[in-house]
C-alpha cells in the first residue's frame, strides 16, 4: 500500500481540482499522479521553467495530439530512468515511479496511443530491460514468443529458392541470376535481422520480377518436352539454366493435348503448394487456386494458364514469412508449442539459411519434435552434422580474388560478425594515400583491403568456435590472429621447404646472368618442387622472379609469404594493417628482365608465418582487429564515440540515447591538437557529457589505433603546416608532425567495482572486461536477440540465466548456448 | 502468331478516329500548371573534355580551358563542336558544362548506378546506397509508370548474363539495393508499355491473365491480414497495399486508353524486326521515349543510349562492322577509321536523337505552351571523362526547357577543377537539379574523399 504525506496529499487535491475543471472530459489524473507531477515534475517543467520547452501542467487544457505526444515522451523518460534527472537528489521511489508509468500507460492506452511498446521491439531499445532485474532470478513468469510472422533473411531467402527447384548437392551452390534477392539487412554493429520488418511495395515490385523467371525456369522441361520448345530454344540465349526435369504433377498438366482435369489441376497445386510453403493447401485454398488455375487455362491454355498458379503461389506473402503461431492446446499460461513444421524450420532456420534436412522433416511427421528433449537431440545432432549446412560464411565478400572463409556452420560465425560489427568495415572508404597507398577500396569485383581483414576476422571467429572453449574471453583478448594465410598450415610448410631447398641449391649457380642453363641443368629438380610453377626451360622470367624473391627473403633469414607477387591476381596488401612489414609489391618482380636492370632496390618485408594463428603485438582480440578498427571509424578519422558506444551497449548492456537533433554533432579543426584533444574540447561540455560520458571513457583508449586500425603511440596532425615531407611514391603517404596520444580510459557500469576505475589503455580495458560477468551476460543477451529475432522481455529472464549458466558451466563453450536457447521456453512456446 | 504490323494499323487507326486529345494532367507543378519531364541519357566509354569545347573560343579562353581554369562563354556567340551541329537549331537552350567531378563513383570500364546515385556502386545491388537521382525527380512528378529506364546493353562486361532484347537491370536505382529494371528492345519496351492497348491477341490475354493474378493476389492477401492485428496485421496487409496500389496504377494505365493508342510510338517495320543495329535501336528508344513522355506514362526516363560492352552497328561509314567498343577507348581502328572518329560519329548520332526528341517535344503543346518547356535533358558519360576513367571530369550537354528553374543560359561553362576553390562535384549538381524542383536534401550523393574543399549543397550559381 502506498503511503502518500500530508503536504503530497494537499497538493495532489489541489491538482486533481485544476484538471478536473480542464475541457477534456477523456481526461483524468488521479490524486497520487497529480502529486508525484508536482513534488517530481513540476520544479522544471510548469508554465514558468518550461524547461526542454516541456510543461506538464496544463497537459488536460492542450489539444489532444500534442498531449500524446507529451505522455508518450514522459513514458519513455520514465521507462529509462531518464527524469526526474539521475544527479537530482529528490527521486520519487520504485512505487512512485510505477504509479506514475501506470497513469501514463493508462491515458495513452485510451487512445491506443503508446509509442513505448512498438519501440522496445527494435534493436535500439534492446537493452531497456533491466539487465540486473533480468539475471537477478526474482522473475519467475513462463517465456514465450508472441504468435509472429518473421520475414526470411536474404540468406534464407536463396535457400528458398533452391528449395522451390528442388535443388541438391552441388546445384544448390548454383547463382541463380534471374532471381534479384528483394531483402536487405541494415548495415551497422549489432543484430540486424529482426521480426518487426513488413513486406512492402519495394519487396512486391522484385517478387513480381522473380516469380516470372522462377515459373518459367519450373516448367521448360515439361515443354520442351511437350513440343512447344525447342531444346535449344531460348527466351534469353545467356540465361540457359532450367532444372532438368518439371516436376510431374506440373508435367501432367502441361503435356495433356485436352483440358487438364480437376484432379489434374489440384495435384499441380499441392505440388506447388509444397514446393514453394512447405505445406498442405487448405481445402478452401486448394478450391480457390482452382478457380483461378481454371479460369486461366479456358481463357490462355494449359501451359500459361498453369503458370498463372505457379506465379500466384511464388506471390503469397508465406513465401517471405516464416510462420511461428504455436498449435495444439493451450498450456496453463495460454503458450502454445511450436507446431512440428513449425518447429523443424525454426530449428534449422536458427542453425543455418536451410530448411529443415529429411531427419528433422521426419521427426515433425512422426510427432518427435514436442519436447525439450526433442529439441535438444536435433539440435545437438545438427550442430555436429558438419555438412548440411557448409558453406560461405559472406558469400558476398567473395570476388575476382579472394573466396569467403567457409566453415561448417556459418550462422553461428554470423552472429559473432553481427555483434562485433566488423562487416561494416567495407562501407567505410579511405583515402588510399594517407595508409600509403595500402589500403585498396571495395570496387568492382573485390571487396579490397577491408575484405580481406573481414575474412581474416572471420577465421578468429571460426577458430574459437570450433575449439569451443571460453568464447567469448578468447574472442576478447586473443593475441592470435591469421593474415592472408591463403593455404593450410601443412601445405603451407611443404611449400617453404621446397623453395627453400630450391633456394640452397641455385643461389650459387649463375642464375641471375643464365637463368635457362640453370633451368636445363637443374630441370628435373625444378620440376620435382610443384609450388615453383616450372615445368620447361623457357621459363627464366619465372626462375629469375622466385629467385629474386628468395633474395628478398629466405637470404634474409625471412620466410616467404607462401603466395608470391608475381601470382596471377595478386591482391595481398593489408599486412601493414596490423603493423607488419608488406610483402613484395606486385610489379616488384616485372623489371628482371629488362635489359637496365641490375639489382633491385633494398627492401624489408614480412617474414611470413607459415603456421597460424600467430602472435600479433600489440593486439588483444577482436576489438584491437584492424577490421572492428576500420568498422568503427569514419572516412578520416578513429571514432572514439563509436567504439565506446559500442561497448556500452554490446559488452555492458548499457543505453546511449541518440543524439538530439538540436546537436550538429562536429569535431572541431584544430592543427596542434590530436583527434582526442578535439573530441573533448567539443563533449565535456556540461550538456554533451551527459551522454558522452558513457562513451568517451571507452572509446578514447582505442586512440593507440589510428584509423586504418594501425597500432601508434603518435598521432600525425594531418595539416599542411605541419607537413614535414612529401610522399616518396605515387600514392604514398606524407608525413606530418606527430603528437604523443594519450590511450587513457574509464571503465564504469561492470556492476563488479573490482575491474571499475581507470584504465591505462585499451588492452587493460579489455582485460577487465573479459573478466566481467555483465560483459559475459551481455553477448547472452545478443546471442538471444540473434536466435530468437526479438529483442528480451524479462519474462525471459528464465532463458537467459539458462544459457548463462550453459555457458558457465561448459567452460565457455558456445554451442552450450545455442542448445541452451534452442530449447527454452522461450523458443518453444508462443502465444 | 504476333503481327506488329496489326498493332500499329490498330494503333494508328485509333489514334486517327480519336481527336487528337490532350496530355493527361495527371500530377501537375502548382508553378507552371504542368509537371517538369527529365530525360537522363547516359553512354559509355567516357566523354572526352576536349571535344565538347567550342573551336570558335579565343586563343585565351582557349588557353583557360587547356588549363581547366573556371569562365564561361556565350554559346549565342560561339560556333559548336561539329558534331554538336544536330544542336545548332536549340543553340538558345543548350548548355555545354565542363568541369564536374565524380571521384565518390566506380568509374573505369563500368559504373552502373554510380553517375546517378553518386556512390561507389557495381554490378551488386548491395552497393546500391540510396534511390537515383531519376528517381528522386520522378517521385516529385509523379506519373502512372513513375520512372521508365531503356537501354542499349551491354552483352559483356557491365551485363554478362543480359540480352540485348531482354528486360535486365539498369543503371538506376529505385531505392537502397534496389536497382531498376530497363527495357533492352525498343519492342519490349512498346509491348510492355502500351500493352494495354495493343489489339493483339496474345497480348491482351496476357494483359487479361497479368491482371487476373493480382486481383487474385490482392484479395488473398487482404483476406489472410482480416484476422490479424497489430504488427502482425500490418505485416500482411502492407503487402496487400502494395498489390493493390500496382493494380491501381493499372486502373489509371486502363483510364488513359484512348490518350496511349494516340501516342503508341509509330516505329517503321525494321525497328521491330529481332534483328536491329545499334543506331536503328537508339533511334526506336527515342521514340518509345517519346512515346512514353508524350502519353504521360511517365514523366522521368533513363537511356543508356549505349555501354562500353554494347556490340556497336549501323555506324555511318561502318555500317556493317561489329564494333567493339572497349577496343575503340584502346584506340583501335576499325574498318579503316581511327578511334576518335568512330567516337566522334558515335556522338554526332546521339546528338541527332537529342534533336529528334527537342524537336518533338517543341512541337507537343503543354499548357501554354509546349512540352519541352517543361523538359530538361542531360546528355553526360556514365563512367567520366575518358575509357578508363578516374572521375577527374563528367562533362555535360544539357538541354533546358523555359519553364526549368535551373539558371543555367545558353553558355559554355567551364567549372573550377578538381579541389581548386568553387569546385563542385556530381553530387552538387544533381543536389541543384533536386533543389531547384522542389527536393531541399542538403547535398545528394556521397562525398570525394580527396577533395580538401567545402563539397556539400547546390551549385548557387544556377539556382
Amino acid at each position: 500500500m502506498t503511503r502518500f504525506s500530508p503536504a503530497l496529499l494537499l497538493a495532489s487535491l489541489a491538482f486533481a481540482a485544476h484538471f478536473s475543471a480542464a475541457a477534456d472530459p477523456d481526461f483524468s489524473l488521479p490524486g497520487n499522479a497529480a502529486g508525484l507531477l508536482e513534488t517530481h515534475c513540476f520544479t522544471c517543467h510548469d508554465g514558468d521553467s518550461e524547461k526542454g520547452d516541456v510543461r506538464l501542467d496544463d497537459l488536460a487544457d492542450v489539444a489532444l495530439d500534442a498531449r500524446l505526444e507529451l505522455l508518450n515522451k514522459m513514458q519513455e523518460q520514465l521507462y529509462f530512468g531518464e527524469m526526474p534527472p539521475r544527479d537530482r537528489k529528490k527521486q520519487p521511489s520504485d512505487s512512485e515511479r510505477e504509479q506514475l508509468q501506470d497513469w501514463v500507460a493508462g491515458e495513452l492506452e485510451k487512445h491506443n496511443a503508446s509509442t513505448l511498446e512498438d519501440k522496445l521491439r527494435y534493436p535500439d531499445f534492446g537493452n531497456a530491460v533491466d539487465h540486473d532485474k533480468l539475471f537477478s532470478g526474482e522473475i519467475q513468469d513462463a517465456a514465450y514468443t508472441p504468435a509472429r510472422r518473421w520475414l526470411v533473411s536474404p540468406q534464407i531467402f536463396e535457400e528458398r529458392v533452391k528449395d522451390v527447384f528442388q535443388l541438391e548437392g552441388r546445384d544448390r551452390n548454383r547463382k541463380l541470376h534471374g532471381v534479384t534477392n528483394p531483402f536487405i539487412l541494415p548495415d551497422r554493429s549489432g543484430v540486424r535481422d529482426y521480426d518487426n520488418t513488413t513486406l512492402d511495395g519495394g519487396h512486391l515490385l522484385v517478387m513480381l520480377a522473380n516469380a516470372e523467371w522462377i515459373s518459367y525456369k519450373q516448367i521448360r522441361a515439361a515443354r520442351v518436352k511437350s513440343g512447344e520448345l525447342k531444346a535449344d530454344e531460348y527466351q534469353n540465349p545467356k540465361d540457359k539454366w532450367a532444372p532438368r526435369e518439371t516436376p510431374s504433377a506440373l508435367e501432367a498438366v502441361i503435356i495433356n493435348p485436352d483440358k487438364p482435369s480437376d484432379d489434374e489441376l489440384i495435384a499441380a497445386i499441392h505440388a506447388q503448394f509444397d514446393m514453394v510453403l512447405g505445406r498442405e493447401p487448405t481445402p478452401e485454398e486448394a478450391q480457390r487456386y482452382l478457380d483461378l488455375t481454371r479460369s486461366s487455362v479456358e481463357v490462355a491454355g494449359n501451359t500459361e494458364g498453369l503458370r498463372q498458379m505457379l506465379v500466384s503461389v511464388l506471390l503469397e506473402s508465406e513465401f517471405l514469412y516464416r510462420l511461428e503461431f504455436g498449435a495444439g492446446e493451450p498450456d496453463e499460461h495460454g503458450r502454445k508449442k511450436l507446431a512440428p513444421n513449425e518447429a523443424a524450420r525454426a530449428i534449422s532456420y536458427a542453425l543455418g539459411d536451410r530448411g529443415p534436412d529429411p531427419v528433422l522433416q521426419q521427426a515433425a511427421v512422426e510427432g518427435r519434435l514436442s519436447t525439450k528433449e526433442d529439441f535438444e537431440r536435433e539440435v545437438r545432432r545438427l550442430l555436429a552434422d558438419e555438412t548440411y549446412y557448409a558453406g560461405a560464411v559472406d558469400p558476398a565478400l567473395s570476388g575476382k580474388n579472394m573466396r569467403s572463409h567457409e566453415t561448417t556452420h556459418p550462422k553461428l560465425v554470423r552472429f559473432f560478425r553481427e555483434f562485433f560489427g566488423y562487416p561494416t568495415a567495407a562501407k567505410i572508404f579511405k583515402d588510399s594515400p594517407r595508409s600509403d597507398g595500402f589500403y585498396q577500396n571495395p570496387s568492382r569485383g573485390t571487396a579490397g583491403s577491408p575484405g580481406f581483414l573481414i575474412k581474416e576476422a572471420d577465421r578468429i571467429v571460426d577458430y574459437h568456435l570450433a575449439r569451443d572453449e571460453a568464447v567469448f574471453e578468447n574472442l576478447l583478448t586473443t593475441d592470435e590472429y591469421f593474415v592472408y594465410h591463403d593455404k593450410d598450415n601443412e601445405t603451407g610448410k611443404q611449400i617453404i621447404a621446397e623453395w627453400t631447398e630450391a633456394y640452397e641449391k641455385l643461389k650459387d649457380t649463375d642464375w641471375k646472368a643464365s637463368p635457362e642453363q640453370v633451368i636445363e641443368e637443374n630441370l628435373e629438380f625444378i620440376k620435382s618442387k610443384k609450388s615453383l610453377r616450372i615445368v620447361g626451360g623457357k621459363q627464366k622470367r619465372e626462375l629469375l622472379r622466385y629467385m629474386y624473391y628468395f633474395e628478398d627473403t629466405i637470404a634474409k633469414g625471412r620466410t616467404p609469404f607462401t603466395t608470391p607477387s608475381f601470382a596471377h591476381g595478386y591482391t595481398y596488401n593489408h599486412s601493414t594493417f596490423y603493423n607488419l612489414p608488406p610483402t613484395p609489391h606486385i610489379f616488384r618482380y616485372n623489371v628482371v628482365l629488362d635489359k637496365n636492370f641490375k639489382a633491385l632496390e633494398e627492401e624489408e618485408f614480412w617474414d611470413y608465418p607459415v603456421e597460424q594463428p600467430f602472435k600479433i603485438e600489440h593486439r588483444k582480440g577482436i576489438l584491437t582487429h584492424p577490421a572492428w578498427l576500420i568498422a568503427h571509424s569514419s572516412n578520416f578519422h578513429t571514432d572514439p564515440i563509436k567504439r565506446g558506444r559500442w561497448i556500452r551497449e554490446k559488452l555492458l548492456a548499457g543505453r546511449v540515447p541518440d543524439v538530439p537533433i538540436t546537436v550538429d554533432a562536429q569535431v572541431p579543426e584544430d592543427p596542434h591538437k590530436t583527434f582526442r584533444e578535439r573530441v573533448e574540447t567539443v563533449t565535456t561540455k556540461e550538456e554533451c557529457w551527459k551522454c558522452h560520458q558513457h562513451m568517451n571513457p571507452l572509446g578514447l583508449p582505442f586512440e593507440a589505433f589510428d584509423d586504418f586500425g594501425r597500432y601508434r603511440l603518435e598521432e600525425p596532425l594531418e595539416y599542411p603546416e605541419h607537413l614535414t615531407s612529401k610522399a616518396t611514391k605515387k600514392g604514398g603517404a606524407d608525413t606530418y608532425k606527430t603528437k604523443t596520444v594519450s590511450t587513457l580510459g574509464e571503465l564504469s557500469g561492470t556492476g563488479d567495482p573490482k575491474l571499475e576505475g581507470v584504465v591505462e589503455d585499451s588492452f587493460d580495458l579489455i582485460d577487465r572486461l573479459a573478466k566481467s560477468d555483465r560483459a559475459r551476460q551481455s553477448i547472452i543477451r545478443h546471442a538471444f536477440r540473434f536466435f530468437l529475432g526479438r529483442n528480451e522481455r524479462l519474462s525471459d529472464s528464465q532463458t537467459l540465466i539458462d544459457a548463462d549458466r550453459a555457458y558457465v558451466e561448459s567452460g565457455g563453450s558456445f554451442r552450450a548456448v545455442v542448445v541452451s536457447l534452442l530449447t527454452s521456453d522461450s523458443f518453444i512456446y508462443r502465444k | 502468331m504476333k503481327n506488329r504490323r496489326n498493332f500499329l494499323k490498330a494503333s494508328m487507326l485509333a489514334a486517327g478516329a480519336g481527336s487528337l486529345g490532350t496530355i493527361p494532367n495527371l500530377f501537375a507543378n502548382p508553378d507552371t500548371g504542368r509537371p517538369m519531364r527529365f530525360i537522363f541519357m547516359h553512354r559509355g566509354n567516357g566523354l572526352f573534355p576536349k571535344v565538347m569545347t567550342p573551336p570558335s573560343l579565343s586563343e585565351q579562353d582557349k588557353a583557360r580551358d587547356d588549363k581547366k581554369e573556371a569562365f564561361e562563354v556565350d554559346l549565342a556567340k560561339h560556333e559548336l563542336p561539329d558534331w554538336m551541329a544536330p544542336l545548332d537549331a536549340h543553340k538558345d537552350n543548350l548548355t555545354i558544362l565542363q568541369g564536374l567531378s565524380g571521384k565518390m563513383c566506380t568509374t573505369g570500364h563500368h559504373s552502373w548506378c554510380s553517375a546517378l546515385g553518386v556512390y561507389k556502386a557495381n554490378e551488386r545491388p548491395s552497393t546500391i546506397k540510396w534511390a537515383t537521382v531519376d528517381f528522386e525527380l520522378a517521385k516529385l512528378f509523379p506519373s502512372p509508370m513513375e520512372h521508365i529506364e531503356l537501354a542499349c546493353f551491354p552483352t559483356g562486361g557491365g551485363n554478362a548474363r543480359g540480352s540485348l532484347e531482354g528486360i535486365a537491370k539498369g543503371f538506376s536505382a529505385r531505392g537502397p539495393q534496389q536497382p531498376n529494371y530497363a527495357f533492352g528492345s525498343p519492342k519490349r519496351a512498346m509491348e510492355e508499355l502500351f500493352k494495354s492497348v495493343s489489339s493483339e491477341k496474345d497480348d491482351q490475354i496476357k494483359y487479361q491473365l497479368e491482371r487476373k493474378v493480382l486481383e487474385f493476389a490482392a484479395k488473398n492477401q487482404a483476406r489472410i491480414g482480416e484476422n490479424l492485428d497489430g504488427i502482425e496485421q500490418s505485416k500482411v496487409t502492407n503487402y496487400a497495399e502494395s498489390i493493390e496500389a500496382i493494380r491501381e496504377r493499372n486502373r489509371k494505365i486502363d483510364n488513359m486508353g484512348d490518350v496511349l493508342r494516340q501516342h503508341v510510338p509509330k516505329l517503321e517495320e525494321k525497328y521491330l524486326a529481332d534483328e536491329l543495329n545499334t543506331l536503328d535501336r537508339q533511334n526506336a528508344h527515342a521514340e518509345v521515349l517519346l512515346s512514353a513522355l508524350i502519353s504521360g506514362l511517365t514523366n522521368v526516363v533513363a537511356f543508356t543510349v549505349d555501354e562500353l560492352g554494347h556490340p556497336y552497328t549501323g555506324l555511318p561509314g561502318i555500317e556493317n562492322e561489329k564494333v567493339n567498343m572497349h577496343d575503340v577507348g584502346h584506340n583501335k581502328s576499325i574498318g579503316g577509321l581511327e578511334a576518335p572518329e568512330i567516337r566522334k560519329r558515335a556522338r554526332q548520332h546521339h546528338m541527332t536523337l537529342i534533336d529528334t526528341i527537342v524537336t518533338r517535344l517543341k512541337s507537343t503543346p503543354d499548357g501554354s505552351g509546349t512540352m519541352f518547356d517543361n523538359t530538361m535533358l542531360f546528355y553526360f558519360p556514365d563512367g567520366g571523362e575518358t575509357h578508363h576513367s578516374h572521375g577527374w571530369e563528367y562533362p555535360f550537354v544539357v538541354m533546358t526547357g523555359n519553364n526549368s528553374k535551373v539558371n543555367l543560359g545558353s553558355k559554355y561553362i567551364r567549372l573550377p577543377y578538381h579541389n581548386e576553390v568553387g569546385h563542385k562535384t556530381l553530387g552538387n549538381w544533381w543536389t541543384t537539379i533536386l533543389n531547384a524542383n522542389g527536393n531541399p536534401i542538403e547535398h545528394f550523393g556521397d562525398h570525394d574523399l580527396s577533395l580538401r574543399i567545402d563539397q556539400s549543397g547546390p551549385i548557387r550559381q544556377f539556382l
